[in-house]
C-alpha cells in the first residue's frame, strides 16, 4: 500500500522502512469539506494560573468508568488527566477520556426539553419547560393507561450502561411498573456474561497482570479498550511474560502484539475451542486435581468430546485453523496452566452458537485450574455500600414481557431484538404502546435499523433522555435533556476484582444548559406522573381497591410505594454520603469526595512505584483467590450488567453440587438447550463462493454512536472504511477510497474502501457507530455508513442475544 | 536546572492515540491537521493473508527529538528557536518569522506551521503548559494506557529515565547526523 503522503518521512533513514499510517490513509479518504468542518472547533492551549481547580470524577465517554481530575478554571474545563488513585483504570485517560471536553462544550448538544411539532421523525420540535414536557408525557400516559386498563406494561423502557442507568430502570421498572425492559446486554456481552455464570459462578475478571497464556478470540483490548485489562496485557506482550495467542479474521492492533496470529473462519471459534478441549483431554494434560474436585460431571464431559470426535482435524475443515496449530496451543495453554485463560469477551454477540461458545471457554480454562486463581480468571471481592431502597408498588394488571418466550431464557434486561420484532409483527400478546429510551441509540445500535423505526412509528408515546439529537431523539416526541458526566453526580459506585474500590463521578462543573441529571427527571416525572396514574390503578386494579378498602387509601399510597417520586427526591450526594458513611465512616466519605476514590487502608497501601505506576494493594493484600468451599460466589467484578440479572440466573439454574459446571442438565430438560457444548452444523451460516460475511467492531477512538459528534476524535478517526482483503478488491478492480456498495437481505449501505492484507478473503468489516442519520449532529450527519442497516436480525436461541456475525453480503463498487 | 529527556517503551504502544488527545488538549493544538506536535507512526505489516509478519508490524509513537544539538535551532535567524534551562528545544513566536527553514533543517519532520500563532512549533514537552504549572510529567507520558513514556532529568542519576538508560538497550534516531536526540527507544 503506498498512500503515505505525508511530509513528515517518519523514522526515515534509521532503517529501510516504509512507514504507512492507517491514520493518513484513513485522512486521505475523508471528504475535504468534513476535515475543515472539524478544524472550525479548534483547541486552546491551557494557560498557566493561579487559580487552578482539580476535580476527580469518572470518565462516562465509554463503558469503562475510568478516573479522571478535571483541570477547571474560571468554571471551564480545559483538560481532563488519569486520577492515578484508582486502581480499575490505573493511572490513566484514553483518547476518548481526553475528548470529554469536546463532549461537554459540544454545540450541538440537547440544550432544554422538546416537543415534537412535526410528524414522528421529522426532525421538528418546539422549546418547552420542564413542565410542560412531563406534562404532555402525563397525558399521553394516562389515556394509553386507561385504555390498556392499567397494564403497565404497555410502557416499554430501554437503557444504555451507564452509572444512571439503574435510577432510570428501578423508576420504569419498579415505580412504573414495566416489566418491558431492553437493554444493552442482548446486543453486547449477554452471552459471554451467562456461559461464564453459569458454568463458574460468575464472570470474573481474567488476571491479565498475571497470565502467561493468553487467547484473546475476536476480543480486540488494543481498540475495543476494557480497564484495567488493556493496560494489563499490553505492558506485559512481546516478551513482557505474557504470551499471547490471537484468533481472530482480522489483523488487529491486538493481533500486532499477539505472538500467534490465526485468521478463523467467522461463526467457527465453537469447533476450535472443543478441539483444544479434545488435544487436552486425549493427551490427559488437564489438571487432574483440579477438575475431579472442582467440577460437576467432568468424567461426561470428556466422553462427550471424544465420542463426538472433536479432533484438530475435524476443526482444521470447519475453522481454517491448522490442526499442528490447535495441537500446540492446547498443550501450550496447559503446560502455563493455571496461569492460562481463555479471555472471555465482551461484546460478543456474534454468533448463533455463541453462549455455547463462551461455556465451551469457561470449561476449557478450568481444565487448566485457572480460576479463581492468580494468573487465572478470579472473582476478586467486592467493597459493599450502603442500601438505598425503593418502595415498589405492585400491579395487578401488568403483564410480562411480550418476548418471553422467544428464546430459551430471557431476562430481566429481554432480548432488543426479540422484543423489538415482537412489537412490530403482531405476535404480542397485548400492545406496547409508549416508549422510553435513556441514553441509548437503538436506531444505530440494534441490527435492522428500519425495523427499529418502524417499532418507534408504532407507538403512542416516545420519551428519550440522552445528551445529543441522536436519530433515536430524532424519532421522540418529548426529548429530555440529561446533563453531561460533567455536570452531575452519579450514585457512587462499587468496583470488585483483585484491588476492589469505590469511586465517585463528582460534579466538576455547572450545567451549562437547562438540563437535568436523571435523579432529578425520575423525580419530575414521579411528581407529575403519581397522582393520574393511582387514579387509574384505582379504576382496574382489583387487588388495590381491596387494600384500600382494608387500610385505607392514604395509607396505601404512601406505604405501598405509588408516590413515584419517592427513593428519588433526595439529592444523589445526600444517597451516595448515605451509602459511603453508613458503612465506611464519614471520614471515608470525605477521602472520596476529596479524592475521587476510596478503600479501606488506602492512605497505607497506595504508594507511587515509578513515574508512571503506583501499587494499590500490596501484593499479600489482592483478592486473587476468594473462594472457600464451593465456587458459587458473590463478588462480581463486571462494570456493565446488572448484578441483579446474574442472582436471578444462579438462582435459577446453578448446579446442585456447587462446581464448576461441565453439563447443564436441568437447562436441556427444561429448555432444550445443550447440556454440554456441542457443535451444531445446522446453526454455522458458510459463506458462499464470491460473498462475505460482516462482521463489525469497535475502535479506540470511537465508542459507537455515543461519540460520533466529537470534533477531537473525529479528527483522529474521520470515518469509518470497508475492510476488504486486498486481493479480492484488485479482482473486484476496488481501490483505497473508492465507493462501495454493501448489500445484506435487509439493507444497502454505501462506504469507502479500505483494501488490505489484514482481513480474510471472505470476510468484510468496518466499525460500529457510523452513519447518522440525524441533520441535527453537524459533523456526524452522513459520516461514513451505519452497519445495523445491514446487520439481519438474527438473534441465538439461547439468551436472545443478536448474532451480529451471521449476515451473508454481496459488494460492488459504485 | 534540568536536562529534560524522555526514554519511550514503544514495543508497548497500541496505537490508541491518548497521546496525541492529551497533546492536543493540553496545548491546543489545531484539529485537522496530522503529526502536529506528536504522532504514531505505523509500520504497515509485510506479507500476504494468511502469512502476515508479526514482527514487521509496530508502532512508533513519536515527537520533537529534543536534540542537544538540534539542526533547526542552528539554522533559526532570529534565535525564535532556542534551548531553554532544561536544556528543552522551545519556540518564541514574537521572533518567529515563519521563514520554515527550521522544517527543512529537522531530520526529524517534528516542526510544522501553526496558522493561528504563525509559528513553525513543536513539542516542547509540556513546559509552558505543564512543568510551569509544576507538573512532573507531559500530557502524553500522564495520558498513556500502557506507560510507554518515561520522562525526566538525565542529570540527576537517580531519575527514573538515568535508571532505565542505564539499565536498559536503548536507541536513538539518526544519530549518526550528530544530532544527539534526548529520546531514547527501549528495545
Amino acid at each position: 500500500m503506498q498512500t503515505e503522503i505525508s511530509r513528515r518521512r517518519f523514522l526515515q533513514g534509521t532503517a529501510a522502512l516504509t512507514v504507512v499510517s492507517v491514520s493518513s490513509a484513513a485522512a486521505l479518504l475523508i471528504k475535504k469539506e468534513k476535515k475543515h468542518a472539524i478544524a472550525e472547533y479548534g483547541l486552546e492551549k491551557t494557560k498557566w494560573s493561579e487559580h487552578l481547580e482539580e476535580i476527580p470524577t469518572l470518565c462516562e465517554m465509554c463503558v469503562n468508568k475510568c478516573a479522571a481530575i478535571a483541570r477547571v478554571e474560571e468554571g471551564v474545563v480545559t483538560k481532563l488527566n488519569p486520577n492515578p488513585l484508582f486502581p480499575k483504570s490505573k493511572n490513566m485517560l484514553c483518547a476518548r477520556g481526553n475528548a470529554g471536553i469536546q463532549a461537554l462544550y459540544d454545540p450541538d448538544r440537547l440544550k432544554y426539553p422538546l416537543i415534537r411539532v412535526g410528524k414522528r421523525g421529522e426532525g421538528r420540535f418546539k422549546r418547552v419547560t420542564w413542565d410542560e414536557a412531563y406534562e404532555h408525557i402525563k397525558e399521553k400516559m394516562v389515556k394509553i393507561l386507561d385504555e390498556e386498563k392499567d397494564n403497565r406494561s404497555t410502557i416499554g423502557f430501554c437503557a444504555g450502561e451507564g452509572m444512571a442507568e439503574h435510577t432510570y430502570a428501578s423508576f420504569m421498572k419498579e415505580k412504573i411498573g414495566s416489566s418491558n425492559f431492553v437493554n444493552h446486554s442482548s446486543i453486547c456481552l449477554a452471552t459471554t456474561i451467562a456461559g461464564y455464570t453459569l458454568t463458574l459462578g460468575g464472570y470474573g475478571q481474567a488476571d491479565l497482570e498475571n497470565a502467561e497464556y493468553v487467547i484473546m478470540a475476536g476480543a480486540n483490548r488494543a481498540e475495543a479498550i476494557v480497564t484495567p485489562d488493556t493496560m494489563d496485557i499490553f505492558k506485559r506482550t512481546r516478551a513482557g511474560g505474557a504470551k499471547l495467542v490471537v484468533i481472530d479474521p482480522r489483523f488487529t492492533n491486538t493481533a500486532a502484539h499477539a505472538d500467534t496470529w490465526l485468521p478463523i473462519e467467522v461463526g467457527t471459534d465453537l469447533a476450535f475451542v472443543l478441539a483444544l478441549s479434545y488435544v487436552v483431554i486425549t493427551e490427559e494434560r488437564y489438571n487432574k486435581r483440579f477438575t475431579q474436585e472442582n467440577m460437576s460431571d467432568f468424567e461426561a464431559y470428556k466422553k462427550h468430546i471424544i465420542d463426538h470426535h472433536y479432533t484438530p482435524e475435524w476443526a482444521e475443515k470447519i475453522t481454517g485453523i491448522k490442526a499442528a496449530e490447535i495441537y500446540k496451543i492446547a498443550r501450550d495453554f496447559m503446560a502455563h496452566a493455571p496461569r492460562s485463560i481463555y479471555y472471555q469477551g465482551r461484546r460478543t454477540a456474534w454468533s448463533q452458537q455463541d453462549y455455547q461458545l463462551r461455556r465451551a471457554q469457561a470449561i476449557f480454562t478450568a481444565m487448566g485450574g485457572g480460576i479463581d486463581q492468580k494468573g487465572g480468571i478470579i472473582f476478586g471481592k467486592k467493597l459493599p455500600l450502603g442500601e438505598h431502597a425503593i418502595n415498589s408498588p405492585s400491579y395487578d394488571n401488568a403483564k410480562e414481557r411480550i418476548e418471553k418466550n422467544k428464546a430459551a431464557v430471557i431476562g430481566a434486561s429481554g432480548s432488543w431484538l426479540a422484543w423489538r420484532n415482537t412489537v412490530i409483527d403482531g405476535t404480542a400478546p397485548y400492545p406496547v404502546r409508549a416508549f422510553f429510551a435513556y441514553k441509548q441509540n437503538p436506531m444505530l445500535s440494534v441490527p435492522n435499523t428500519k425495523k427499529t423505526k418502524e417499532m418507534l412509528q408504532k407507538m403512542d408515546l416516545v420519551v428519550v433522555i440522552d445528551t445529543m439529537p441522536s436519530d433515536t431523539v430524532m424519532m421522540a416526541d418529548v426529548i429530555l435533556p440529561e446533563s453531561l458526566y460533567l455536570e452531575r453526580e452519579d450514585p457512587v459506585k462499587t468496583f470488585g476484582g483483585a484491588e476492589p474500590s469505590i469511586a465517585l463521578r463528582k460534579k466538576v462543573v455547572e450545567a451549562k444548559y437547562d438540563t437535568k441529571p436523571v435523579i432529578e427527571i425520575m423525580r419530575g416525572l414521579g411528581e407529575k406522573l403519581s397522582k393520574p396514574l393511582f387514579e387509574i390503578s384505582k379504576k382496574y386494579d382489583e387487588a388495590l381497591l381491596e387494600e384500600i378498602a382494608e387500610r385505607g387509601e392514604k395509607v396505601v399510597y404512601k406505604e405501598e410505594g405509588y408516590d413515584l417520586a419517592e427513593g428519588y427526591r433526595h439529592s444523589q450526594e445526600t444517597i451516595n454520603h448515605h451509602q459511603v458513611a453508613s458503612v465506611y465512616g464519614e471520614e471515608a466519605w470525605k477521602i472520596l469526595r476529596e479524592k475521587g476514590v476510596f478503600y479501606p487502608d488506602m492512605d497505607r497501601y497506595f504508594k507511587q512505584k515509578s513515574v508512571n505506576e503506583y501499587q494499590y494493594y500490596p501484593e499479600h493484600k489482592k483478592y486473587y483467590s476468594v473462594i472457600e468451599g464451593d465456587l458459587i460466589n458473590e463478588p462480581y467484578h463486571d462494570t456493565c450488567v446488572d448484578t441483579e440479572e446474574i442472582a436471578v440466573l444462579k438462582k435459577d439454574f446453578r448446579t446442585a453440587t456447587k462446581k464448576i459446571a461441565c453439563a447443564l442438565y436441568n437447562l436441556e430438560k427444561k429448555k432444550g438447550v445443550d447440556a454440554m457444548p456441542t457443535w451444531r452444523e445446522e446453526l454455522y451460516t458458510p459463506t458462499p463462493k464470491g460473498k462475505f460475511k460482516f462482521i463489525t467492531g469497535r475502535h479506540a477512538q470511537f465508542t459507537q454512536s455515543g461519540t460520533a459528534n466529537n470534533a477531537l476524535l473525529l479528527d483522529l478517526l474521520p470515518q469509518n472504511h470497508l475492510w476488504i482483503n486486498k486481493h479480492i478488491a484488485e479482482e473486484k478492480g476496488i481501490g483505497l477510497g473508492d465507493s462501495v456498495e454493501v448489500t445484506s437481505s435487509i439493507g444497502t449501505i454505501e462506504i469507502t474502501a479500505y483494501p488490505t492484507e489484514k482481513i480474510a478473503e471472505n470476510v468484510v468489516f468496518f466499525i460500529h457507530g457510523f452513519g447518522a442519520e440525524s441533520s441535527e449532529l453537524t459533523l456526524a450527519h452522513h459520516r461514513g455508513a451505519n452497519d445495523n442497516l445491514i446487520i439481519e436480525d438474527q438473534y441465538e436461541k439461547t439468551f436472545g442475544s443478536a448474532a451480529m456475525h451471521e449476515t451473508i453480503v454481496e459488494i460492488r463498487r459504485v | 536546572m534540568a536536562r529534560y529527556g524522555m526514554a519511550l517503551d514503544y514495543k508497548n504502544c497500541i496505537n490508541c492515540k491518548a497521546c496525541e488527545s492529551a497533546c492536543k488538549e493540553q496545548n491546543g493544538i489545531l484539529l485537522g491537521a496530522d503529526y502536529h506536535r506528536i504522532w504514531v507512526g505505523v509500520r504497515e505489516i509485510e506479507g500476504i493473508f494468511p502469512n502476515l509478519s508479526i514482527g514487521s508490524s509496530s508502532f512508533e509513537p513519536s515527537q520533537c527529538q529534543q536534540c542537544d544539538n538540534a539542526p533547526c535551532q542552528e539554522v533559526c535567524p532570529t534565535n525564535a528557536t532556542y534551548y531553554d534551562g532544561n536544556g528543552v528545544v522551545r519556540v518564541n513566536p514574537d521572533q518567529c518569522i515563519l521563514c520554515t527553514y527550521c522544517m527543512q533543517a529537522c531530520p526529524y519532520d517534528a516542526r510544522y506551521v501553526d496558522d493561528r500563532t504563525t509559528t513553525v512549533d513543536k513539542c516542547n514537552f509540556c513546559s509552558d503548559t505543564r512543568l510551569i504549572q509544576g507538573e512532573t510529567t507531559t500530557a502524553c507520558q500522564a495520558t498513556c494506557p500502557t506507560k510507554v513514556r518515561i520522562f525526566g532529568d538525565l542529570d540527576d542519576p537517580d531519575s527514573e529515565i538515568s535508571k532505565v538508560l542505564r539499565d536498559r538497550e536503548y536507541r536513538k534516531l539518526k544519530e549518526h547526523l550528530g544530532t544527539r536526540p534526548k529520546l531514547f527507544y527501549l528495545t
